[in-house]
């Protein structure tokens, strides 16, 4: 052995107040190092102790989280939900690439083909990113578990908004990474966050009525059709569209918090199957 | 005894097809076989016993909980396992981490009594030597016992079991039943099937579902009497028979009204049951 536990992690452990990841280190060596057992023996008392062994006999049948669990438990989110977030499907290496791909694409466009003050396709394009990866976090087209989930104790709503925020914090990362390399464009570049708001809390507000796959296709869709309604009346000043604008960006704040208030009215509609009954 | 579950006029309709159609029934504790053809509202039913579809009409308990309230609910899922027709599996996962999965569903948030629970049902369905494989390397029947195992997390009262041994070789198919058996043992278990043999080595209960509607609430030995007298043999299909095959031997199975002085056969619990279809699915199942 080339390191030991100190004494005063081994004091933790035996109260069960040693926290991941330092308890899995705990755990693994401890398994395999007699002086540290020994060490161990000495310094709880005897009921800690025996849950501490049972903890070890536990852990020792587990298996070692992946890498992106790993990483979640050292900044700090608990276990379980580092679990949890394992196992959406968007937040996986293919999805984070595909929209990786994407913004780069757009943003070498947006630089390259510059013809006004603001970064039209980029603007356009980033808000729809998020509200796709929300949607394909959870029901009955992507995660494999849906109907295991829907009948399980956790409420719907509740694993709907753990992996909402993680893709929002990822899709959300991704974006702003994006824009820091639109630097010609200034604070215009950032007018895609509230409609990526709007977008993502309209989809999920309309998902109980309208099912997961309709209410973000139809969303996503009426985006595109209002920016096309707004193209055709014609830019303002700077060339900016009219969702990009000021009082577009004011509208797109009032959509999010209004439709924040109907999903939270509507939590109960994410507790009950949404695919096609047999 | 009291009923694990009781349910009374169970109606859901999905845009022309009535998928269930006035369903009452009472399960007690033991394994209760759900028998019917593709269609006949199985899936339905145990959708709606399980809280994951609300039913139109009608109403029911689970150990004395009422699902119509969003804390009933609650209850009922907490004293619930269920392993649907299809179980998803995140496929990277290991058997462990899978199971472990679930248990963070059910509500275990402690690492240590979770992964104590996660042992023990793994333990239960003889998986504790593959656990740390990941899942899309085990075999079907190996799939299916995780399936298994993480419905059985938390030790529910009532396990709902959608056709569990679909797609399993007749070995694989021998072991679940006997895992079956033993989880049937002091709670209740609602088994949807297509295989009258499930039913005749496993079940105490047998329901026939057919349009929606329950055709048939009783012992399986009650159903394979109602074929006795029913099934004949002859050296043609019989016209009148209401389902026929023709068997190893050459020789037709009749089921139906036999004619005069024809040669009886041993009913089975398969001919009860293409009896009590009466028509509804009959030819299907003859064919499988």
């Amino acid at each position: 052995m080339t390191w030991h536990v100190s004494e005063e992690d081994l004091r933790a452990y035996a109260q069960g107040e040693l926290a991941p990841p330092v308890l899995w280190a705990a755990d693994t060596h401890l398994g395999a190092c007699a002086r540290c057992r020994a060490v161990l023996a000495g310094v709880g008392d005897p009921a800690a102790l025996d849950a501490g062994w049972e903890r070890l006999d536990a852990e020792l049948d587990a298996p070692r989280p992946g890498l992106f669990e790993s990483l979640l438990v050292r900044t700090g989110v608990p276990d379980h939900i580092a679990r949890l977030l394992a196992a959406t499907p968007v937040l996986r290496g293919s999805w984070l690439g595909a929209v990786l791909a994407v913004l780069g694409t757009t943003v070498w466009v947006s630089n390259a083909l510059r013809t006004t003050d603001s970064p039209t396709l980029f603007l356009a394009l980033a808000p729809l990113l998020p509200l796709a990866g929300v949607a394909l976090s959870f029901g009955p087209v992507l995660d494999p578990t849906y109907e295991m989930a829907v009948v399980a104790p956790l409420h719907g709503f509740r694993l709907l908004m753990i992996r909402t925020v993680a893709v929002l914090v990822a899709g959300l990362g991704l974006n702003g990474l994006a824009t820091l390399a639109l630097p010609g464009f200034g604070l215009r570049a950032l007018a895609w966050l509230l409609p990526a708001l709007a977008l993502t809390t309209t989809g999920l507000a309309l998902t109980p009525r309208l099912g997961p796959v309709r209410a973000p296709s139809l969303v996503g869709g009426a985006w595109i059709a209002l920016l096309l309604a707004a193209r055709g009346a014609g830019p303002a000043g700077d060339g900016a569209l009219a969702p990009f604008t000021a009082p577009g960006q004011a509208v797109a704040a009032a959509v999010a918090a209004l439709a924040a208030v109907l999903l939270f009215a509507g939590r109960d509609g994410f507790d009950r199957f949404q695919g096609r009954a047999v | 005894m009291t009923p694990t579950v009781s349910a009374s006029g169970l109606s859901l309709r999905y845009g022309g097809t009535r998928a269930l159609d006035d369903v009452s029934l009472r399960l007690a504790p033991g394994v209760t076989g759900l028998l019917g053809p593709n269609g006949a509202g199985k899936t339905t039913l145990l959708r709606v016993l399980a809280t994951a579809l609300p039913a139109d009409h009608g109403a029911f308990t689970v150990l004395g909980n009422d699902p119509g309230t969003a804390r009933g609910r609650q209850d009922v899922r907490r004293a619930l396992g269920y392993l649907p027709q299809t179980p998803g599996f995140h496929p990277d996962f290991t058997a462990f981490e899978f199971v472990d999965y679930v248990a963070i569903l059910k509500e275990l948030t402690d690492r240590t009594a979770r992964h104590r629970e996660v042992r023990r049902v793994l333990d239960e369905v003889d998986l504790t030597d593959v656990r740390g494989r990941r899942i899309k390397k085990l075999s079907g029947g190996m799939r299916q016992r995780v399936a298994l195992a993480a419905a059985l997390v938390g030790d529910p009262g009532f396990l709902v079991l959608d056709e569990p041994t679909v797609g399993l070789d007749p070995e694989q198919r021998m072991r679940f039943r006997e895992l079956i058996a033993q989880a049937g043992e002091g709670r209740t278990v609602l088994l949807s099937t297509h295989q009258t043999e499930d039913v005749a080595m496993l079940c105490h209960r047998v329901l026939v579902m057919a349009g929606g509607r329950v055709r048939f609430d009783g012992t399986p030995a009650e159903l394979t009497a109602r074929a006795a007298g029913r099934v004949w043999s002859s050296a043609e299909r019989a016209p009148a028979a209401k389902a026929g095959w023709r068997t190893g031997t050459g020789t037709f199975r009749n089921v139906g009204d036999p004619p005069p002085g024809a040669e009886l056969l041993e009913p089975t619990l398969e001919d009860g049951y293409l009896l009590t279809l009466d028509g509804e699915g009959a030819q299907e199942v003859t064919a499988a």
